[in-house]
């Protein structure tokens, strides 16, 4: 007996395509998270109409806090708010907060590069870095104030040493990684100390570098707008303060809002179109890397 | 001369370089400035404060203006922490068995950590004003989601093969617990209960700064009133040597402990953690926090 081939038939597909049930999934999840956002909510409203003050409002709507917000995009003249007030100080504390990591990416580098090269200079800075990395946020926020006093500058240097040990524990693991063999061979090969360090070990660190940064920025972020708070002068900080100052619960809560809007916009928009472009390299290879 | 070479560069020498030197300059940088003050100043300033009696009772070793603040800012943050554990070990390992749960509280999560604690502090004092009740709230606040993670994280990785396995053939709750679950999830839950642990400190000193009549918090802005620096960086000092006494003698080594099993822990300590960023899933983003 001859089988025609025309007949053979491919094995049949399952009957569950796979990329159809994981869309399934992802939109049952999303399902559920609205649902807890509608949770939250309607507990939110409730609170609104059930716990009252006389002296000031407890709750606001939820409503209210929208038409803050809003006002504080498009402006609001009866309130005195001057349109796109929100950009003008998120731009102020993140400027401030800019500055700060520059200045801790220019000087955790070279020390990360000491800690990670040498013993001596591994425990000479160690206790440094241990204790920067485990300040709490309010004890940068007194120094600033102490050291700098009112002013813009107190945010920015507190910033810088709070995110200056995760750059250097960082570079400092990526640099104990360094591949001796390779720099022996450029040795060998009497290439400039400068090529060595831009093509060995450069690379070997750049990826811990990044993500330090990358863990430390909600952090900074933090932190920066709490030493606003304490005593700054222009930015998200200040807003704040006045805020709690004249006891108005929905623009304090409308401030809230925006600060978790812009943290999450940053990290997840920002951050990670930073970081597959950093680690294209890894993607080009096939590298399941990213994992997000 | 060579051994002093190997005397001055062995690893303790090089610790206990820096320290002095750090403390000199510091000396020095607050002898030179009016702002800053100096270290002799401060544990002076400690010292008196030590010797204070607590608003008119008569002096004692618990009643004096040192141990009152400390101890009940202590309190506060130890009532929070246990909120923390009980609710956040219940919503993690939830979500990490019910997906259903997980859905629904995975963004609330994110929010809650991406939310930063002194906006909490202000609510709160606005609030609750006055008393025990501010600081409890926002250190519960700002410990719960960094722990919830942690903890999801931990029933995660859970080798669902064992579990399976484990029930298929008749084992024990027991067994399960002490040979299964506990083993894969005492890492997560220990590093997410440490940094809840600072979290929560940070948040409750932070409450007491923004407005109460007690604790560590309070004492320091009331010093900061008066324009007494020393003050100020007395009390900054005192919060920052609790979290490092507790983080040294307490969590690290139950961290520690936590994950002997898997024996990965060497070297610059916390350095191991950020090489875990490298490869960060999507709710480790905004893990860490200081309040």
């Amino acid at each position: 007996m001859t089988v025609d081939p025309a007949t053979v038939r491919e094995p049949a597909a399952p009957d569950v395509d796979v990329a159809q049930r994981a869309a399934s999934i992802r939109r049952k999840a999303a399902g559920y998270s609205l649902l807890g956002g509608l949770v939250f909510l309607a507990l939110w409203t409730i609170a609104h109409f059930y716990l009252r003050n006389e002296t000031f409002e407890y709750v606001p709507s939820p409503w209210e806090v929208f038409e803050r917000m809003w006002g504080l995009i498009f402006g609001n003249p009866e309130r005195n708010v001057a349109p796109g007030a929100v950009f003008v100080n998120f731009w102020e504390t993140l400027r401030k907060v800019l500055i700060g990591w520059s200045a801790a990416v220019a000087l955790g580098i070279p020390i990360g590069i000491l800690m990670g090269r040498y013993r001596y200079a591994r425990n000479f800075l160690f206790d440094f870095v241990y204790v920067a990395a485990n300040v709490p946020l309010i004890v940068y926020a007194v120094l600033a104030l102490i050291l700098f006093g009112v002013g813009d500058t107190g945010p920015a240097v507190v910033v810088a040493i709070q995110i200056l040990p995760f750059v250097a524990l960082n570079v400092a693991e990526g640099v104990e990684g360094v591949d001796r063999n390779l720099l022996a061979m450029s040795r060998a090969y009497k290439r400039p100390t400068n090529d060595a360090v831009r093509h060995i070990v450069f690379p070997s660190f750049h990826p811990y570098l990044f993500a330090g940064l990358r863990v430390s920025f909600a952090d900074s972020w933090k932190l920066g707008a709490l030493a606003e708070t304490f005593g700054g002068q222009t930015g998200v900080g200040v807003q704040i303060r006045k805020a709690f100052q004249l006891f108005a619960v929905a623009d304090l809560l409308a401030w809230m809002f925006f600060f978790v809007i812009f943290v999450l916009l940053i990290e997840r928009v920002v951050l990670m179109r930073l970081e597959r472009y950093v680690f294209r390299y890894r993607l080009r290879r096939g590298e399941d890397v990213l994992r997000f | 001369m060579q051994r002093f070479k190997t005397f001055f560069f062995a690893d303790k020498m090089a610790r206990w370089t820096s320290r002095v030197l750090l403390l000199l300059f510091w000396q020095l940088g607050g002898n030179l400035s009016v702002r800053v003050p100096t270290p002799l100043g401060t544990l002076q300033f400690i010292g008196q404060e030590w010797s204070r009696a607590y608003e008119g009772a008569p002096w004692g070793v618990f009643n004096n203006e040192l141990s009152v603040n400390l101890i009940v800012t202590l309190a506060r943050a130890g009532v929070a922490l246990t909120l923390v554990v009980l609710v956040a070990l219940v919503v993690g390992y939830a979500m990490g068995q019910i997906w259903r749960i997980q859905a629904s509280f995975t963004d609330l999560v994110v929010v809650g950590i991406a939310l930063p604690a002194f906006i909490w502090a202000l609510l709160a004092v606005m609030w609750f004003g006055f008393g025990n009740i501010a600081p409890v709230f926002v250190g519960f606040v700002a410990g719960t989601p960094m722990l919830t993670v942690n903890v999801f994280q931990g029933s995660r990785a859970i080798p669902r093969e064992l579990r399976d396995m484990s029930e298929s053939y008749n084992v024990t709750f027991r067994h399960r617990f002490r040979h299964l679950v506990l083993p894969s999830m005492a890492g997560f839950v220990m590093a997410g209960f440490r940094v809840a642990a600072l979290a929560t400190w940070g948040a409750v000193t932070l409450v007491e700064w923004f407005g109460n009549n007690q604790g560590a918090g309070h004492r320091a802005h009331y010093w900061y009133d008066t324009s007494n620096f020393d003050g100020l960086m007395g009390w900054g000092l005192i919060i920052l040597a609790v979290v490092i006494t507790l983080d040294r003698a307490v969590l690290e080594p139950l961290v520690r402990k936590a994950r002997r099993w898997r024996g990965d822990i060497t070297g610059l300590g916390s350095a191991r953690e950020g090489k875990r960023t490298v490869e960060t899933s999507d709710l480790e983003l905004l893990e860490r926090d200081g309040g």
